[in-house]
């Protein structure tokens, strides 16, 4: 009983995480009907913004989240006005060619800055530390920490969306576009928040990540796959489908890695990502 | 009038353009260059030991074409190979996947016409790579993958320098045997954990073999995904079974995280041995300070074995000069110098560029090697080096402390692995 209480804690803890790399890539999806095929790359750009605090200036990941929320914040907020806001009402497969090529540029501008070596902060203040619950249970802190900021994350942006007037213009613009243009919105500012927040979501999610996790070119990719999936799964636009998607999925594989085989615990979760498509294609909680 | 005086000129100009031509040809000719293929991961996931295998091998070209009299290196004192042609090299990026890697097999071979390729770091790209050489009839050195099953193909182009996976199983197994005699150890339980890759699937079907050979038990059999986001159930799995002695195959970043994954869930085995891995990389070792202390594996070259191969430190200056950051060699870069050295030396001996001869004399004869621990190759049929060899070391205070064979020895191994809580 004490393995799978462990198991479903790291699978929760997993899923927090996967939470907060969801959570900015569903609210550009729903809103912005944008798939922002980067997400990989800002969340590998604030882990290098987190990193390189930690590397020259000795900034734990615990204060400098903060800087890689920001830098990811107007990171994208450039992106939204450089590249994203010359797409709007254009076909999606443009925007999605468009930030497709901007997650190779990003990708190949840290191989070419930073070289492909993996970067590894090695006294960070809570690496490695752990709480014992009981006599079998152990909380990895800096995955709780994570799980920690992802759930305040979540709710500070679900209050903003659903009981401020700035996240029901968001909203007014979600639904219908030309309509909230004649209320006054100015949807072309709304889009630009939206995507800066979303970044600042994957942001934070980075900047926490150095605790334990090496830095790379690459570290993205995975990321922004099971990312795609929660959102997909979660339903397009939904902050709360998308909570619970990334927790089932963290579940998923960690029970399916513990019980069947950690080999197939990726199967798993596309395989079950492929089931919910077929029954509910808007995904668990989509409009 | 004007009308033939514009043939004589057109005639001219062409006959002035083909001399051009053939004096053009004639010059490259005469610039006497071998091309030579490298196929290494330089893009993706173990870029960072791709790029070193790339300097080593270029390190190895500057010994060649250049005259270095008192570096103790065949054909170090000489310039260049046969009366004076120059080994130019061709890089190619297979990225760490095997379907890349065939088609730029297949590009050096056919349109750069390289001679040789050397190649390729992950044995799961090197297998298909190869090929397409034995397909060509053309030469395929192969410096460090370690899946035993490269050389059991019955190849004839295929010459590969390191040891296996098979042989380091065997090494492995025999150091535990060594620790229970002499140490008063009872290690009994094993287990592997490895990526789900060309690589790690045999290096695990040969630990499992020599494991149960030995009469030890064989309690767990962990495979992952490379590049995964976590290694919670895979370490948990471990843990589960707590096998006394691991067997790890995991490359890089997965080396990291499968460290740092033990420290969260509080676990270590008794002892754990590497295949050529993480371990072996003298940053990655860096980076994880004192976690990565007291682990273990086998090593072909490190600085701390560098008393042994005195030949070595001198090549190193040069390797240094073209790699970013300048660091020493590792187990896997020499082994591509070494590769390369050899079939340079093969060359000279057969004395022109007839691939059939170079490979036979390649299987004939035993090679110098002042670059590798037991400073001699010879290739077995199938292309194995049987003149390779590697010592178990260990990981203590960033440093690699040689722990067996006993003749190699210069430290008392730390068994079992202090746990993390009693770490500095």
């Amino acid at each position: 009983m004490a393995v799978f209480l462990q198991v479903v804690l790291d699978g929760l803890l997993n899923g927090m995480l996967y939470a907060l790399v969801t959570i900015g890539l569903s609210l550009i999806w729903g809103v912005m009907d944008i798939i922002n095929f980067a997400h990989g790359e800002f969340l590998m750009i604030a882990m290098y913004v987190s990193y390189w605090l930690g590397f020259l200036m000795h900034v734990d990941p615990l204060i400098s989240w903060i800087a890689s929320g920001i830098f990811v914040f107007l990171l994208s907020v450039i992106v939204y006005k450089l590249i994203v806001s010359q797409l709007i009402g254009k076909p999606a497969l443009s925007a999605l060619l468009a930030t497709f090529g901007l997650s190779m540029l990003l990708k190949n501008i840290c191989l070419n800055r930073f070289s492909p070596n993996f970067k590894l902060l090695s006294d960070t203040y809570l690496g490695g530390k752990v709480i014992q619950l009981g006599n079998n249970l152990i909380l990895s802190l800096p995955q709780f920490i994570i799980a920690v900021a992802s759930m305040v994350i979540i709710l500070l942006t679900y209050h903003f969306m659903t009981s401020t007037k700035i996240g029901w213009a968001i909203q007014a613009t979600a639904m219908d576009r030309d309509a909230a243009e004649l209320m006054g919105i100015d949807t072309n500012k709304i889009y630009a928040l939206v995507f800066g927040i979303g970044g600042a979501c994957v942001g934070i999610a980075g900047g926490l990540l150095p605790m334990y996790m090496p830095v790379h070119p690459e570290v993205g990719s995975l990321f922004s796959l099971i990312a795609f999936i929660c959102v997909a799964m979660g339903g397009f636009g939904s902050i709360i489908g998308s909570l619970l998607a990334a927790l089932l999925v963290g579940l998923i594989e960690a029970l399916v890695g513990f019980y069947i085989a950690p080999i197939f615990k990726y199967v798993a979760v596309f395989g079950l990502y492929l089931i919910v498509i077929l029954i509910k294609p808007r995904g668990l909680f989509g409009w | 009038m004007g009308k033939r005086l514009g043939k004589k000129v057109m005639w001219l100009t062409a006959i002035a353009l083909l001399v051009g031509f053939m004096s053009c040809g004639a010059a490259y000719c005469e610039e006497k260059v071998i091309k030579i293929g490298t196929l290494f991961p330089l893009t993706g996931p173990v870029a960072l030991a791709g790029q070193r295998c790339k300097a080593a091998v270029e390190a190895a070209v500057d010994l060649i074409n250049n005259s270095y009299p008192n570096i103790p290196v065949p054909l170090a004192a000489q310039k260049g190979l046969l009366g004076g042609h120059k080994i130019v090299l061709v890089h190619a990026d297979h990225q760490g996947k095997p379907d890349v890697g065939k088609s730029e097999a297949e590009r050096l071979y056919d349109q750069e016409g390289v001679f040789a390729v050397i190649g390729s770091y992950n044995s799961a790209v090197t297998k298909p790579a190869s090929l397409v050489a034995e397909r060509r009839k053309k030469i395929f050195m192969c410096g460090c993958s370690s899946s035993a099953e490269l050389t059991k193909r019955g190849t004839r182009y295929f010459f590969r320098i390191a040891p296996t996976d098979e042989t380091e199983s065997i090494e492995f197994v025999n150091f535990i045997k060594w620790l229970n005699e002499t140490k008063g150890t009872n290690y009994k339980t094993f287990g592997v954990i490895y990526e789900n890759t060309e690589f790690g699937k045999h290096a695990a079907q040969e630990a499992k073999k020599a494991i149960e050979a030995a009469g030890f038990q064989y309690v767990a059999d962990v495979a992952f995904n490379p590049g995964a986001t976590n290694l919670n159930s895979e370490v948990q799995m471990l843990k589960g079974k707590n096998p006394d002695v691991v067997f790890g195959a995991c490359l890089g970043a997965d080396y990291i995280l499968w460290i740092k994954t033990m420290k969260q869930m509080s676990w270590l085995p008794k002892v754990s041995l590497n295949y050529c891995s993480g371990y072996q990389d003298p940053l990655i070792a860096k980076q994880l300070g004192g976690d990565g202390d007291y682990f273990m594996g086998t090593t072909g070259y490190s600085p701390e074995l560098a008393e042994l191969m005195p030949a070595v430190a001198p090549v190193e200056e040069i390797y240094k000069k073209k790699i970013n950051p300048p660091v020493p060699f590792d187990s896997d870069s020499i082994q591509e110098a070494v590769a390369m050295l050899v079939l340079a030396q093969a060359i000279e001996k057969v004395g022109s560029l007839d691939t059939e001869k170079i490979v036979d004399a390649l299987y004939a004869n035993e090679w110098d090697s002042p670059l590798s621990l037991g400073g001699k190759v010879a290739f077995a049929p199938g292309g194995q080096n049987i003149k390779a060899m590697s010592i178990v070391t260990q990981l203590v205070g960033g440093q690699y402390k040689r722990v067996f064979p006993e003749q190699f020895a210069n430290f008392e191994p730390v068994v079992p692995m202090p746990s993390w809580d009693k770490r500095k």
